[in-house]
């Protein structure tokens, strides 16, 4: 499965298995998308260290692997196949893909309200391809980053999602990304587009997950467009294998007024990175970002948010924490721009990161570039290591290091957890994260315990 | 219970304790006092297994076993409870799940049977209830924005829950009122017993007059100058530490 092929060579061998040109003979547009992405393969700098947005994140691994786009439809999948990764009891529509593809057998949208499509890209192509026209492309940028290029090149399918004005949807959009194993590596490129017209309202629920060590390359961007007083509650759930490589790229484009609370939390995959453009449209949307990642041996894991505020009156406020063990490596890079225009805008980021070893390492870097002078803006950084006196504490009272070490985890992640996005799966992320950090808590070899400092 | 036979412990090699031999036997409460810097709180600690102290000499038997060579949470769980001078917070450990966690981990290693989480909130309750202590606490992360007065507090409720068979109180009493004061010693009257035995270790003697302790020493420059009762601790009161360091140095 390895390669020598140069970088640009990998990205251009991928298009040969773009879809043939008569596909889309009938869609002008998505064909001028593939041909523009097919230009920019061939001609946008290839990340490396030198650059910024790609100074810690190694692409070298993913380089190396052959990956062939998925295009089967896993139609042999019953329900009972799955049955163990979807949620008790919840109450929500349901959206399932499998490696990529939509599963209408297994996805459900029963008692939809007037007014509200939700289904496949794939789909939407099919029955309603001048609706998703509008929207395909509006809100992402595909000529900075070369993933996100590579995504309208392929893309054949993803999430849609189309709110009418005044529309409220009662239940969660449950969406499982379910990645099986394979004999060879897969290319899934899901391209996701979420309409919320002015004053809709939805929760949406999305969670990535892969049986046993499924090795691939998740390539996804997203698109989120919330108008005028629109509202999306959104939690975002990467559980994925540790042999997964994983790239998200969302876009949202904020209309007057609309608000969107969002909760990451990215627990697998070898390879992570999620980035995430929030760019303000209009006055007095709010923006909150909330996100918590576990990084271990093998780990990278990797958050880029791009907050633009270039209109007046907007407030954002995003808070990431981690936690590292063993070699994990962890990025953090968030920027905020407040433009010339942007007076009143009201903006906070912090980050903070617990090591647990000496081998883990966090590269984080909070930016806050501001161009107009009415503005409340704050930003924090730490980065701190288990403190000694709270382990000997409780330990003193009869807990093991192990678990003494496990509920410190816990207590650090609560910040996040306790305010999550969605709260009837609340229950849901606290049991996996539990386990999770119980798992870290037995690995001492994991963990580099500081001695207490002594005062006679 | 605990005998401490010639104990020598440094601090980054300056020497702490000298030489300090005490025993407490079941059933006793023994009060240790003294100026700062005597080496009271390096004693709860080194009890206690906290790191960063080295014993360089000496020896600690509880129950007949060596306690030196107890992991600190071993220590726990045969029956020694330390309430802290400065209790840290835990922010975002919830004191409902650690206090039950540690009730149940000190069960388990003690082979007794483990209480459900209806029975075990019921009796924390009950005792915080005891205590005057607000139930608002126990939903709060464990000590995180508790005033002085109530971390004391948590520490005595955990006292009285864990039933230890040594209790070692550093300096509890300090920066107390006397209401507080009160249920300290109320907590520390209570776990009186042919069974257990209570080790205070404390600066003022304020708190000895609501818990008249069998034994009362003095401790100077890291080890035991002086036993006696609480007519020792009287003394100390009307005449404060400096005469000790003028009859130690005699």
């Amino acid at each position: 499965m390895t390669t020598t092929t140069q970088p640009r060579q990998w990205f251009l061998q991928l298009l040969q298995h773009a879809p043939g040109a008569d596909a889309d003979v009938a869609l002008p547009w998505l064909r001028k998308a593939r041909a523009h992405a097919a230009d920019a393969l061939a001609k946008l700098p290839l990340p490396d260290r030198k650059q910024e947005a790609w100074r810690y994140t190694n692409i070298d691994g993913l380089l190396q692997t052959n990956f062939t786009p998925s295009r089967e439809e896993l139609v042999a999948l019953q329900a009972e196949d799955i049955e163990s990764w979807l949620l008790e009891a919840t109450q929500s529509y349901r959206v399932v893909f499998a490696n990529g593809r939509f599963l209408p057998a297994l996805s459900h949208f029963m008692n939809l309200p007037e007014g509200v499509v939700i289904g496949s890209v794939r789909q939407a192509l099919s029955r309603d391809p001048h609706a998703l026209a509008i929207w395909f492309g509006q809100t992402a940028n595909h000529s900075d980053d070369v993933f996100t290029a590579l995504n309208p090149a392929l893309c054949n399918d993803g999430l849609y999602v189309h709110v009418k004005p005044g529309v409220t949807l009662a239940r969660p959009i449950e969406v499982l990304y379910l990645n099986l194993e394979v004999d060879a590596p897969l290319l899934i490129q899901p391209r996701n587009v979420v309409v919320l017209e002015r004053g809709a309202r939805a929760q949406l629920l999305e969670r990535y997950m892969s049986t046993g060590e499924s090795n691939y390359f998740h390539n996804g961007v997203s698109e989120i467009l919330l108008e005028d007083n629109a509202s999306l509650t959104h939690l975002r759930l990467q559980q994925e294998s540790r042999q997964a490589y994983h790239r998200q790229q969302s876009f949202l484009a904020q209309g007057a007024q609309s608000q969107y609370d969002f909760t990451n939390l990215s627990l697998g995959g070898k390879w992570a990175r999620h980035d995430l453009q929030v760019r303000f449209q209009a006055e007095q949307a709010k923006c909150q970002t909330r996100g918590l990642y576990l990084v271990g041996d093998g780990q990278l894991q990797d958050h880029h948010l791009n907050i633009l505020h270039t209109k007046p009156g907007n407030s954002s406020d995003h808070h990431y924490k981690g936690i590292l063990y063993g070699k994990g490596r962890g990025v953090f890079d968030g920027r905020i721009l407040v433009g010339k225009e942007a007076q009143h805008t009201s903006a906070r980021l912090v980050n903070n990161n617990l090591l647990l070893s000496r081998e883990a390492e966090i590269d984080t870097k909070p930016q806050l570039e501001i161009h107009a002078d009415a503005v409340s803006c704050s930003h924090g950084t730490t980065v701190s290591q288990l403190d000694p006196e709270q382990l000997f504490y409780l330990r003193s009272r009869g807990i093991a290091t192990s678990l003494a070490t496990q509920l410190l985890c816990e207590g650090f992640a609560a910040e996040i957890l306790t305010t999550l996005a969605l709260p009837s799966v609340q229950g849901y992320a606290n049991r996996i994260i539990q386990k999770l950090l119980h798992h870290v808590g037995d690995n001492r070899e994991h963990i580099h315990y500081a001695t207490a400092t002594t005062q006679p | 219970m605990l005998e401490i036979q010639d104990l020598k412990v440094n601090v980054a090699g300056k020497p702490i304790l000298t030489g300090l031999t005490l025993q407490v036997r079941a059933g006793e409460v023994h009060a240790i006092m003294g100026p700062n810097g005597s080496g009271k709180s390096t004693l709860a600690h080194v009890l206690a297994g906290r790191d960063g102290y080295d014993v360089v000499g000496g020896s600690v038997l509880f129950d007949g076993a060596n306690l030196l060579e107890l992991a600190t949470e071993e220590r726990a769980v045969r029956g020694i409870f330390l309430a802290m001078q400065y209790p840290v917070e835990l922010p975002g450990v919830s004191t409902m799940v650690f206090l039950r966690e540690a009730f149940n981990a000190q069960r388990r290693a003690r082979g007794e049977v483990e209480l459900d989480a209806v029975e075990f909130i019921q009796r924390v309750r009950d005792k915080a209830k005891a205590m005057q202590m607000d139930d608002a606490l126990l939903k709060r992360s464990v000590n995180t924005g508790f005033s002085g007065g109530e971390k004391k507090r948590n520490e005595i409720l955990q006292m009285s829950l864990f039933e230890p068979k040594l209790a070692i109180l550093d300096e509890t009493d300090s920066g107390l009122d006397i209401d507080a004061l009160r249920i300290v010693a109320d907590g520390v009257n209570a776990l009186r017993s042919p069974q257990r035995a209570t080790l205070i270790i404390t600066h003022y003697p304020r708190l000895l007059d609501y818990i008249a302790p069998d034994h009362v020493h003095v401790l100077a420059k890291g080890r035991i100058v002086l036993s006696g009762d609480m007519a020792l601790a009287k003394q100390l009161e009307v005449k404060g530490y400096t005469w000790i360091d003028q009859e130690v140095a005699a």
